[in-house]
C-alpha cells in the first residue's frame, strides 16, 4: 500500500514536471517580457558597428561633460551674426541708445518669466558683453548658454542630460550628440508659437477611399 | 536557414539545379516550340504591357474586394467557375507570358531581360529563409528591373539585423504639439501612395481629463495647434516583442527580426489581412489601390523590408524606416519632430539615451495587458 502510494506520489511530480516544462512558451526567446530581456541582454553588450558619426560630419560641434553625461552640442559663436559683441558694444548702453548709431537687435522684447524675476542683466554682463553672467555674477560662455537655463530649469536639465528633453542629432548610434536649449528656444521668448500643422490628418475613411 | 520549417513547400527541382537559360525548354535564345504555341493561342498575353499584366493579375486576385468590407467581402462575392479559374491561373498566366517573351525572336534584348527578371521575382522564395547570397539577388533584380522600366537607379538594400541591437521608441505625450511634421515626412521617407491617405502614423487628438479615450479622440483634426485643453499622442506600429500579428499569418509573409523590427516580405504577402485584424494598436495598413509616387519624389534610398515601391492588395506599416535605422539614422519622424517628442535607440546598450528615459522617466505602454510587450513607450515631462 505505502509503496504504491509512493509510486503514484513519483508519477504524479514527474507528471507535474513533464507539463510545466512543456507549458512555458518559449518559443524564440527565454524571457518573458521586453524588460527582462532588454535586461538579461544588454549586461553582455559589447557596441556596435553601426556609428552616426558621418551624420554629424558637416556640423560644428563641441564635447561636454554635466554629470555622468557626456555628449555633443553644436557651436554657437559661430551661429551668432557679429559675436564677438564688443565689437559694438564697446561703451556703457546709454551711450549706444542716444548717438545715431545703427540699430542692430533695439527690439528684443523679453517674454520670459515676468518683470520681476527676469531682465535684460539677469543674463548679460552690461560690463562685458561677450559673456553671459549666472545668477552669482560669474561668467558663462555663450557656447555653454545652457549653463545659464539650467539655474532656473532645473527639471528640464535633468532630462535633457539624460536625453528626455530636446532633440537628438545624427542618428541614434553613438556618438551622442543633442541640440541645446537655444537651438530650439530663443531665449528671449523661450515658448512654442501655435501653428497650422503641417498637412490634414487623415481617417480610415478616406484612406479606404 | 531554417531548417525546422512548419509548413511544407512545394520543390520544383528549383534548389538542385538553377535553369541556365532564359526559358524552361533550355535554349537561350530563338523561338522554343512548346511556349511559342502557347502565345498564340492566348494572344492577350502577349499584347498586354507588363504594367497591364501584373495589374490585370492583381485585379483577378482582389480587384472585386476593393470597396467592400468584412462581412460583405466574405459573402457578397460572385464566384462563377470562370472567376475561380482566372484567379487560380492569374500568377500561372505572368510566368507563361515572361517565358513566350523571353523565348520570342522578335522581342529585343531588354525585354528578354525584363521577362526574365519577372520569371525570377515571380518564382523566387520567402525573404525571411533567404541566404545572404539569394537576398542580394533578388535586391540586385529589382534594381535592374526599376533602371530597365524607368532608365534611373535606386540603391536598394538588404541588409541585416546587426548584433547586439534591439529598437526601442519613446514618445512624450506632454511634448506633443499635433504640427503633424512627423507624419509628412514618413509619407515622403516611405514612398507612401499620395493619393488613398494612407500613413503609417496616426496623430490623436485627446481631450484633457480624459485619459487615452480612443472613442472621444479627433484624428481628424485641421485648426491651430496645440488646441486648449488638449494633448496630442501618436502611434504608428509598435514592433511587439510578442507580435500577434506575426502569428496569425498564414504565409510568414511577416516576422521578426532580430533587432526586433516586425517586418513585410511585400512579394509573399498575399493580402488576406489577418494580421490587421490581429493587430490591438491598429499599427497595419492594407494598399487598397495601387500606390502611385510621383517619379520625381521617390525616395530612392530604399531597404527591401522597407520603402520600396508596394503593390496594390497587399500590407505594409511602420518597420522604423529600416533603410535608416539600419545605417544609424534616426527614423524620419524622429527627425522631422520640431519638438523633441520622440526618442529612438538601442535597448540593449546601457548608455542609450532611450534606455535612460526607461530608466528614469514614469513610462508606460498601450495595452500591456495583453502581452504583446510593445517597444513602444509613452512617457510625460
Amino acid at each position: 500500500m505505502l509503496c504504491n502510494r509512493y509510486i503514484m506520489n513519483r508519477i504524479l511530480l514527474s507528471f507535474v514536471l513533464l507539463v510545466s516544462f512543456f507549458s512555458c512558451k518559449h518559443g524564440e526567446g527565454e524571457y518573458h517580457g521586453v524588460i527582462e530581456k532588454i535586461n538579461a541582454e544588454g549586461e553582455h553588450y559589447k557596441g556596435t558597428s553601426i556609428s552616426s558619426e558621418k551624420y554629424l560630419e558637416d556640423m560644428e560641434m563641441l564635447q561636454i561633460t554635466e554629470g555622468e553625461h557626456t555628449f555633443l552640442i553644436p557651436e554657437r559663436k559661430g551661429e551668432i551674426r557679429s559675436y564677438a559683441c564688443t565689437e559694438c558694444h564697446s561703451k556703457p548702453l546709454e551711450d549706444m541708445h542716444s548717438e545715431g548709431m545703427k540699430k542692430a537687435h533695439w527690439d528684443i522684447k523679453i517674454v520670459h518669466a515676468n518683470e520681476n524675476t527676469m531682465n535684460c542683466v539677469t543674463c548679460h554682463n552690461p560690463s562685458n558683453m561677450n559673456e553671459l553672467k549666472s545668477l552669482t555674477g560669474r561668467d558663462i560662455d555663450f557656447n555653454k548658454s545652457y549653463q545659464l537655463c539650467s539655474q532656473c530649469h532645473t527639471k528640464q536639465f535633468e532630462d535633457w542630460k539624460g536625453g528626455a528633453h530636446g532633440k537628438r542629432l545624427g542618428g541614434w548610434a553613438p556618438p551622442r550628440a543633442a541640440m541645446t536649449c537655444v537651438n530650439c528656444h530663443n531665449p528671449h521668448k523661450p515658448h512654442f508659437e501655435s501653428r497650422w500643422p503641417a498637412r490634414f490628418n487623415t481617417t480610415v475613411d478616406e484612406e479606404r477611399k | 536557414m531554417s531548417t525546422n520549417k512548419k509548413w511544407y513547400s512545394l520543390n520544383f527541382g528549383r534548389n538542385n539545379e538553377k535553369p541556365s537559360g532564359a526559358c524552361g525548354c533550355g535554349k537561350t535564345s530563338g523561338g522554343c516550340g512548346s511556349h511559342g504555341a502557347k502565345g498564340h493561342q492566348e494572344p492577350d498575353v502577349n499584347q498586354m504591357t507588363d504594367q497591364e499584366f501584373a495589374e490585370a493579375a492583381i485585379n483577378a486576385s482582389i480587384g472585386e474586394e476593393t470597396k467592400k468590407d468584412g462581412f460583405d467581402q466574405v459573402f457578397d462575392v460572385k464566384m462563377d467557375r470562370r472567376t475561380a479559374f482566372k484567379k487560380l491561373t492569374a500568377s500561372l498566366l505572368i510566368g507563361a507570358g515572361a517565358v513566350s517573351t523571353s523565348c520570342s525572336v522578335i522581342s529585343g534584348d531588354d525585354s528578354k531581360e525584363k521577362a526574365q527578371i519577372d520569371w525570377e521575382e515571380q518564382f523566387k522564395g520567402n525573404y525571411k529563409l533567404m541566404s545572404d547570397d539569394e537576398k542580394s539577388a533578388t535586391v540586385d533584380r529589382l534594381m535592374r528591373s526599376y533602371e530597365l522600366r524607368t532608365g534611373k537607379n535606386l540603391s536598394m538594400s538588404s541588409k541585416n539585423a546587426e548584433e547586439d541591437v534591439l529598437f526601442g521608441y519613446a514618445f512624450n505625450i506632454s511634448k506633443c504639439q499635433g504640427y503633424m511634421d512627423c507624419v509628412n515626412a514618413c509619407v515622403e521617407e516611405n514612398n507612401q501612395d499620395r493619393n488613398s491617405e494612407m500613413q503609417y502614423i496616426r496623430i490623436h487628438e485627446m481631450k484633457d481629463g480624459q485619459g487615452f479615450n480612443f472613442n472621444e479622440a479627433d484624428d481628424n483634426y485641421y485648426h491651430e495647434v496645440p488646441a486648449e485643453g488638449h494633448f496630442y499622442m501618436g502611434t504608428q506600429c509598435f514592433h511587439c516583442d510578442n507580435p500577434p500579428c506575426v502569428e496569425v499569418c498564414p504565409v510568414q509573409a511577416t516576422w521578426r527580426e532580430a533587432d526586433g523590427l516586425v517586418v513585410v516580405d511585400y512579394d509573399w504577402c498575399v493580402g488576406c489581412r489577418y494580421c490587421m485584424a490581429a493587430c490591438p494598436y491598429d499599427g497595419r495598413r492594407f494598399n487598397w489601390s495601387k500606390p502611385e509616387v510621383p517619379e520625381e519624389e521617390v525616395n530612392h534610398n530604399q531597404h527591401y523590408l522597407g520603402n520600396r515601391m508596394r503593390k496594390k492588395g497587399v500590407m505594409e506599416k511602420c518597420t522604423f524606416c529600416v533603410q535608416r535605422s539600419r545605417t544609424g539614422k534616426n527614423p524620419a519622424c524622429v527627425e522631422a519632430c520640431p519638438t523633441g517628442a520622440r526618442v529612438f535607440g538601442n535597448l540593449l546598450d546601457p548608455k542609450s539615451t532611450i534606455r535612460w528615459v526607461l530608466e528614469n522617466k514614469k513610462v508606460f505602454r498601450l495595452k500591456e495587458d495583453l502581452g504583446t510587450e510593445p517597444k513602444f513607450w509613452y512617457f510625460m515631462d
